[in-house]
């Protein structure tokens, strides 16, 4: 009990924090701030998949970038307004998703791996190649932030927007991991043939949960296109699904809140080593070598350790 | 005659991805690791080739410091970094991402940003002429090259007793080992072997496409495409898959330039929906 | 006895247990990390006392485009070093920030320097995707922005929707190369030509400024060849070559370069077909040993050769050597007269950057003779220099680029004056594919 109170204590003072960080926080660093809330969507999203329906994707850049560039193409080449771009760019991430789950469901492990890169690069073939429309390379800049009424163009009215957004989409993902759905998933990662047996349809679980991932994804994209006022393909590499990855793994999967974490760690850190050092490259990559090797269990993992190995003498 | 041009492009090409996709599928096949350094491989193995080049002028020599320094380094990360988590495909996959950043820094760190291309070994300079066109000797030189590695790797298949090993390796690595096949050096010996492929293949494409910063990830993702076209884990799938993939992409930049792009990731994309296991994989 | 061996690396790292204990702990976590960040952000790093002068230097110095960073950083240090990094009496302080060669983060890095560094000026910036991304930044933002990387799209320097009052380019556009590259080649007799670009917006709009131009003035481009960028072989196009053409006018950066010219003399073209080589990309200056007599006698056009003989070139050319152990080729002088041209405005507003408006107009009056030739600017901030054909030919046994033809005084429209230039219907946009139509490629508006 004093545990669940010691938990809301928290989360309000976590949320005051994220409420008050305007007040706090210079320009560039707000900026820096709402990077790291996209990102957290973003892990959290990929989360989803890896953490409780235990499919690893290396391809989930696909349905972010393909809601930036939905975004784009329908403000920038359809002169279409947010109104309409928004929800587009999220049904166009839920459609991909619908499209490539029953291909890449067919194969798990490894073979899953490969398949999820492979489809999303595809998709990046197509928004690298398809000059006329998507400017290849160059990407598209000159995305304008949607004004429901009010304007987003200022720092600190993007990051509360972001930030109602995101709180919004956590919730909803919280909604989903706890609901008897997300209790299946788990179930199915732990033992499909057991689910299997005891009647679940593995297969339909495991779809909803990858669509569900592109969908959340998606919305991390939209964002993304927004706050960058740009959208280019790098958004769609393996680059991008890697580091989706490995901020899952940095926080630890299976929680919604690990992720959140290394999505913002992994944000702060290349963002700070980059301006030390221009082997930054180097940096990243050795700490995905280190993550992997020393923090199995993600930094949730590590307190959860410590704190076992506090409490047994 | 310039369709013979184009198809012996199309197989030079092909025998290029070969080399780097038969390593690829190796290690895939036998330790079901999704090898994301392959690309540093490529990548080392063409600069270590260009300098023991620069410095002996023998492409002999090239070829073997590339494919032996790479052998030891795959071995290397196979023993003290993979083998901590056998058939656990997650972290595998993220240190090979981690490993190819790493390399992909070192290079531009040591060799630097301009693309370099490695020298020609010199009798095959010069080119063959065919009627009112002429055609590279390399270029021939890169099609024996690929079907000698191709039957090599074939006969080590079938008819070596490592090569059996191999096979009941890659159906049950357990039943192998209850059949007394040491599966550990097996791992590591087919892992430096797959990395010394790729390695063969940076040196041997550095005549022809040079090496630069971004070639690992360019040869990373066509060795993925063929691999996934051929089928995984088959050297028959690789074979075919390379040529395939190399024939397709001459004949679509030639005829269907306004599709250059697509000429590779189009078929895959087919490939994936209607036979996902490709063309020759297991089922 | 702890769980760690039990539990599974991947899809199982949830911990079972305590699961709610961690999330409460992570949350803490969080709220450290957050007083961290207030404290970062408190943390003021720009607030010195000094009065130096802020530039902010935006290049790519990881990734592809790595070492054109680095030559680019080399010219500007050069520069700058020369004058002992101060001008008007004020220091000049530098910030070099890695933009990765990606425009997304060329404009996070560019937010850094000016919201966080309170950089005053920006300048460098080498892809046109980065130079796009960070135009519009500097427009949005009032940011007075000096491009001495390539950044070579033709439209941010002229009259149109991305013209930015902020702007100035010392480097060059894409289509002036081209034009004084056609101007010569017909003079030479050359009346058809057949062309291979990369396919991106650099690639067409230097093919379109050397059609027009060419079609303008009686000659005609026979075959377009487009090759994807990081064409691995160029067999294929080699082989489809129009050889009825007096000779192939090429564009391809990078890597693609250095393959077009070993595999263009493989593929027995040398000697039958002329090359014209747009930017000299493929006779780079670290392209020529590497290709060594495969280039003899390959023609390119730039704004530059290390071969100049001037005394401001000598002696910019030793100084780099004697820095990067290897001959400048473009990147290197941008960047030492973009350096030039700032600290030249810089001394003109004595120092005083704070109306922004004063300071672009005297970048945009900066006049002097650098190692590219005499350097002045339109009124669009566009720089007006020298274009040179060059020959590729042994001189005491090293390869080089020896000046054939000088065309002096080249601004952004020549040889058009700027209203013949804007009377034409189509851009180069919408011309990819039709350059063989000298009809279309000079119809009005």
């Amino acid at each position: 009990m004093t545990g669940r109170v010691g938990s809301f204590a928290a989360s309000v003072v976590a949320l005051a924090l994220l409420l008050a960080l305007p007040q706090f926080l210079r320009q560039y660093y707000l900026g820096l701030a709402t990077r790291m809330l996209i990102f957290a969507l973003f892990a959290m999203s990929l989360d989803l998949l890896l953490g409780y329906a235990g499919l690893a994707s290396l391809g989930h850049a696909a349905y972010f970038g393909v809601a930036a560039y939905t975004i784009a193409l329908l403000i920038l080449r359809a002169h279409l307004g947010s109104g309409i771009a928004f929800p587009a760019a999220l049904v166009a991430a839920t459609a991909i998703g619908a499209l490539f789950a029953p291909l890449a469901l067919r194969a798990r492990g490894s073979y899953f791996l490969m398949i999820t890169f492979a489809l999303a690069q595809v998709v990046w073939s197509v928004a690298f190649g398809w000059r006329s429309l998507t400017n290849g390379d160059d990407g598209m800049p000159g995305v304008p932030r949607p004004n429901f009424g009010w304007s987003l163009d200022s720092t600190q009215s993007f990051y509360y927007f972001v930030l109602a957004i995101v709180g919004l989409a956590a919730l909803l993902l919280l909604a989903i991991v706890k609901s008897p759905f997300g209790r299946a998933l788990r179930g199915i990662r732990e033992s499909e043939s057991r689910m299997q047996a005891l009647g679940y349809n593995v297969w339909r679980y495991q779809f909803v949960a990858f669509v569900l991932a592109a969908a959340f994804a998606g919305l991390a994209g939209a964002l993304y296109a927004y706050f960058n006022r740009f959208v280019g393909p790098e958004y769609l590499f393996v680059i991008q699904s890697a580091e989706a990855l490995i901020m899952v793994i940095l926080g630890g999967a299976g929680t919604l809140i690990g992720p959140a974490i290394g999505a913002a760690v992994i944000v702060f850190l290349e963002d700070f080593v980059s301006s030390m050092t221009q082997h930054w490259v180097m940096v990243l990559g050795i700490i995905y070598v280190l993550v992997t090797l020393f923090a199995r269990h993600g930094l949730i993992g590590l307190i959860v350790d410590y704190r076992q190995r506090r409490s047994e003498p | 005659m310039i369709w013979v041009i184009h198809t012996l492009n199309g197989i030079a090409f092909g025998m290029l991805l070969f080399l780097l996709a038969a390593g690829l599928s190796l290690i895939f096949g036998l330790l079901k690791i999704l090898n994301l350094t392959h690309g540093s491989f490529y990548l080392l193995g063409g600069y270590i080739g260009l300098t023991v080049m620069r410095l002996t002028d023998s492409f002999v020599l090239a070829l073997l410091a590339a494919a032996i320094t790479i052998a030891l380094l795959g071995a290397v990360i196979e023993r003290f970094f993979l083998r901590r988590f056998h058939l656990d495909e997650l972290p595998q996959t993220l240190l090979t991402f981690g490993f190819l950043f790493i390399f992909a820094d070192l290079s531009l760190w040591i060799w630097g940003g301009d693309p370099l291309m490695l020298a020609q070994p010199r009798i095959f300079a010069g080119s063959l002429p065919l009627g009112d066109y002429v055609y590279p000797y390399y270029r021939l030189f890169l099609i024996a090259v690929g079907l000698v590695v191709a039957g090599a790797l074939w006969w080590f298949q079938e008819h070596t007793r490592l090569g059996t090993m191999l096979r009941a390796g890659v159906d049950d690595a357990e039943i192998a080992r209850a059949l007394g096949v040491n599966v550990s050096l097996l791992f590591t010996l087919i892992f430096a072997v797959g990395a010394a492929l790729a390695a063969l293949g940076g040196v041997l494409a550095g005549p022809v496409l040079s090496v630069y910063p971004g070639a690992d990830f360019e040869a990373l993702i066509l060795a993925f495409v063929v691999v996934i076209v051929g089928g995984l884990g088959s050297l028959r799938g690789a074979l075919a898959g390379s040529l395939l993939v190399g024939i397709l992409d001459d004949f679509g930049k030639a005829f269907f330039p306004e599709f250059a792009l697509f000429t590779v990731f189009v078929p895959m994309a087919i490939i994936l929906v209607a036979r996902p296991t490709g063309l020759f994989g297991r089922g | 006895m702890t769980t760690k061996e039990t539990v599974p690396f991947g899809v199982t790292l949830a911990p079972s247990a305590d699961q709610r204990a961690a999330r409460r702990r992570a949350l803490r976590a969080i709220a450290a990390a957050g007083a961290a960040v207030l404290m970062l952000g408190a943390l003021d790093p720009s607030a010195r006392a000094d009065d130096a002068i802020k530039i902010g230097i935006l290049l790519p110095l990881s990734g592809n485009f790595a070492e054109n960073g680095q030559q680019t950083l080399t010219g500007l240090k050069m520069y700058f070093d020369e004058v002992g990094n101060a001008a008007a009496g004020h220091k000049l302080d530098l910030i070099v920030e890695d933009t990765q060669g990606k425009p997304d983060v060329a404009v996070t890095k560019a937010r850094k320097l000016v919201e966080r560094d309170e950089a005053q000026v920006l300048t460098g910036v080498v892809s046109s995707g980065e130079a796009l991304a960070v135009n519009e930044y500097s427009r949005d933002n009032k940011v007075p922005l000096v491009f001495s990387g390539d950044a070579g799209a033709d439209e941010l320097t002229m009259p149109g929707p991305l013209l930015n009052p902020y702007v100035v380019r010392v480097t060059q556009n894409g289509r002036t190369v081209s034009a004084a590259a056609a101007d010569w080649a017909y003079k030479k007799g050359w009346r058809k030509v057949t062309l291979i670009a990369s396919d991106y917006a650099g690639g067409v709009d230097v093919m379109h400024g050397f059609a027009q131009s060419f079609c303008r003035l009686g000659g005609k481009v026979t075959q377009e060849n487009w090759p994807p960028i990081a064409t691995a072989d160029f067999g294929p196009y080699l082989t489809n070559l129009d050889r009825t053409a007096d000779a192939v006018v090429t564009f391809n950066p990078g890597a693609d370069g250095l393959r077009l010219g070993r595999q263009y003399s493989e593929f027995g073209l040398k000697g039958k077909l002329p090359v014209l080589d747009i930017y000299g990309t493929v006779v780079y200056e670290s392209n020529l040993a590497q290709l060594g007599d495969a280039v003899l006698g390959m023609y390119s056009s730039l704004f530059y050769t290390p071969m100049l003989k001037t005394p401001e070139n000598e002696r910019f050319v030793t100084e780099y050597r004697k820095r990067m152990g290897s001959m400048p080729s473009n990147e290197g002088p941008n960047g030492y007269v973009g350096a030039h041209a700032l600290v030249d405005a810089i001394k003109a507003v004595n120092g005083d950057l704070n109306d922004k408006m004063k300071f672009i107009a005297a970048l945009k009056a900066v006049k002097f003779p650098s190692p590219k030739g005499d350097i002045s600017l339109d009124k669009y901030g566009m720089v007006i220099q020298t274009m040179y054909i060059r020959e590729a030919e042994k001189v005491d046994g090293q390869i080089g680029n020896v000046p054939i033809a000088t065309y002096p005084n080249v601004d952004q429209f020549w040889p058009f004056s700027e209203a013949e230039f804007e009377s034409y219907k189509y851009t180069y946009k919408d011309l990819k594919g039709s350059l063989t139509d000298c009809g279309k490629v000079l119809a009005k508006k």
